[in-house]
């Protein structure tokens, strides 16, 4: 078992200096087995949270601590965190001209294994292959050139294919729900499902409670202003639907 | 008539590279099995281009390749360790030649010239590897196609030095057909422009110019596709693909499709693009466990790879990616 500790962490962005902090001391404790979702308002350090997590050097942490059993990981490059057991299924992903999805999921998975050892190529490819069919992916998704082009919905499934192939131990998925029609929107979540285990969790950013009825979380957060200000079970989804945000202040959370 | 001379072409300074005269001239050698024979010849360098003219009246390494000829080891054609060069290669009707042509010349201002002559029905598989360490070269590489000749062609440009690679294609006669693929990677302060032009002389001819480049560090690359299609030439294709991949804020990159069409009766079409990677890109890659040097990496070969797709050559395609890793890490310092 493994536990993934944010301690009073505050986040600026790295090229606005001058700007207020976008985090202002957010206290999350995740174990392995969890599938924690975290919802609130636009615009108010979701995202900033699951890339500071990962690793994404355009933000700067000015206080407080990330941990993994005790370890502080904050020093870490996004490449090394991602070694670690870090996925972040992103809310807008990249798109790279020149690099097949194929080519480019097996470099990630040989990333992971020791250099004379790479995963043989039949197997590979198998896997690929049926974990393509679980997403109910169209095989040539697999020759074409990273996220190029794709659609808004293609590039969220593409990244669920990303997160089954690496089997990451920590998934922050910011807003996979986003863009995807409601099939797609059981397919995915049968695939974040497969993943769940022992050895697995889950940190779910989303806006919509129909996601998290195909997921069910052990426990939901509420972040507003750069804080958490609300921590409940499955059930705090279904009252914000009813509620919305309005009547949540910042400052007023469990931390 | 369209006209489109070649130092009018986007972005190669060609007028003022032609201004310092070519670097003394040397020979290249050539090795191939007894069937085929070398000579040396003077003053046998056809003058069409402001470039021939440059290039003045120096002798000639002249190659024949009979008529029928079939083998499966290559003519193999190296330039010299120094000074400029020009070749002019003669393939036989019926001929099947597998041709290279290898360039590690080291130089101030080269002038280079490969003049390659297909006869009716010949076919050639024609590789060429510029490592040029010259400073600058001008390049001119010509390919004239009679009836039903066939010419497929692999341009792998992994040299160093700057200037202006001209490479052409005369599909003169009927039915005759070429495919130039084109892979270039530039570095450091390296300005180079690939001028590539496919005319459809012939009927029923078929032409496509296939051209990728990645551009690291300082580097300036200009990709120009020319495909003209002559009046007369019905039922003739002409195609080409220009697309330049820029890594840093530095490097630059140029894609200039030109189409000329004087027939009506034809097929054409080009595309083209330019695009950068980007921190967001390498770290989405790195985001995955990539680390940042194969990622690059991976950017850079998969892009390549379509230009390079034809070499089959092991030991070559190890030279091209040991090449790029070592720019990479030439770019990082
Ligand atoms: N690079 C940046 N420069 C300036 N402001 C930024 C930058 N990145 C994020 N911010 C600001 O930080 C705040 C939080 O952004 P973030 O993307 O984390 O919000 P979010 O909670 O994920 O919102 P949404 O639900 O809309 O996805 C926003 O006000 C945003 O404008
Ligand atoms: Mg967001």
């Amino acid at each position: 078992m493994s536990t993934l500790e944010i301690r009073d962490l505050h986040v600026k962005v790295k090229a606005e200096p001058e700007h207020p902090e976008i985090l202002r001391g957010v206290n999350l404790t995740i174990n392995s087995g969890e599938i924690h979702a975290l919802m609130g308002p636009n615009g108010n350090g979701k995202s900033t949270l699951a890339e500071t997590l990962m690793g994404n050097p355009r933000y700067l942490v000015t206080q407080g601590d990330i941990l993994i059993d005790g370890q502080s990981i904050v020093d870490l490059p996004v490449d090394e965190r991602a070694r670690l057991g870090f996925f972040l299924g992103m809310q807008y992903p990249a798109e790279i001209n020149g690099v097949t999805n194929a080519e480019f999921i097996r470099a990630a998975i040989n990333a992971r294994r020791p250099e004379d050892d790479p995963i043989p190529i039949m197997a590979y490819l198998k896997q690929l292959d049926e974990t393509m069919a679980v997403l109910k992916m169209p095989e040539d998704m697999a020759d074409r050139y990273l996220n190029q082009g794709f659609s808004g919905g293609e590039k969220k499934r593409n990244e669920i294919l990303q997160l089954m192939m690496i089997k990451p131990h920590w998934a922050l998925l910011d807003e996979i729900d986003s863009g995807l029609d409601i099939d797609a929107l059981r397919i995915v979540a049968n695939g974040v499902n497969q993943m769940r285990g022992a050895d697995f969790a889950s940190l779910i950013i989303t806006h919509y409670e129909r996601l998290l009825d195909y997921i069910t979380p052990d426990v939901v957060h509420v972040m507003k202003d750069g804080q958490i200000i609300e921590t409940g079970g499955p059930e705090l989804a279904h009252q914000l639907e009813e509620t919305g945000y309005e009547h949540l202040k910042a400052g007023e959370g469990n931390d | 008539m369209t006209e489109l001379t070649l130092p009018n072409t986007p972005k190669i300074p060609l007028a003022r590279y032609l201004k310092q005269a070519p670097d003394a001239f040397d020979q290249v050698s050539v090795q191939a099995d007894s069937a085929v024979t070398v000579s040396q010849t003077a003053a046998a360098w056809p003058v069409r281009s402001a470039v021939d003219a440059w290039l003045g009246a120096p002798p000639v390494t002249e190659v024949f390749i009979p008529a029928g000829y079939h083998a499966e080891a290559p003519v193999q054609v190296t330039g010299p360790q120094t000074g400029s060069a020009l070749v002019i290669l003669h393939v036989g009707a019926g001929a099947h030649v597998r041709l290279q042509d290898r360039w590690a010349t080291s130089g101030q201002q080269l002038g280079v010239g490969v003049l390659l002559e297909l006869a009716a029905n010949a076919e050639v598989d024609w590789l060429t590897y510029d490592a040029f360490t010259a400073h600058t070269a001008i390049v001119q590489r010509t390919a004239e196609l009679a009836d039903h000749a066939k010419l497929n062609w692999t341009v792998a440009g992994f040299a160093q030095n700057s200037g202006a690679s001209l490479l052409t294609v005369n599909l003169n006669g009927t039915g005759s057909q070429a495919t130039i693929n084109v892979g270039v990677l530039a570095s450091g302060s390296q300005h180079v422009g690939y001028t590539t032009a496919m005319t459809n002389n012939g009927r029923q001819t078929q032409g496509h110019i296939n051209q990728r480049g990645v551009i690291v560090g300082k580097a300036h690359l200009i990709f120009n596709g020319i495909g003209h299609i002559i009046k007369g030439a019905r039922g003739s294709d002409n195609q080409q693909e220009n697309r330049v991949l820029m890594l840093g804020s530095k490097a630059r990159g140029d894609a200039n499709p030109i189409l000329l069409i004087d027939e009506n009766d034809v097929t054409a079409g080009h595309a083209a693009s330019v695009t950068r990677v980007d921190r967001t890109q390498l770290y989405y890659l790195m985001s995955r466990g990539l680390p940042e040097s194969l990622a690059k990496r991976l950017v850079i070969r998969g892009f390549l790879e379509a230009g390079l797709l034809e070499i089959t050559d092991p030991a070559l395609k190890q030279a091209l990616f040991k090449q790029i890793d070592e720019t990479l890490v030439m770019a990082d310092a």
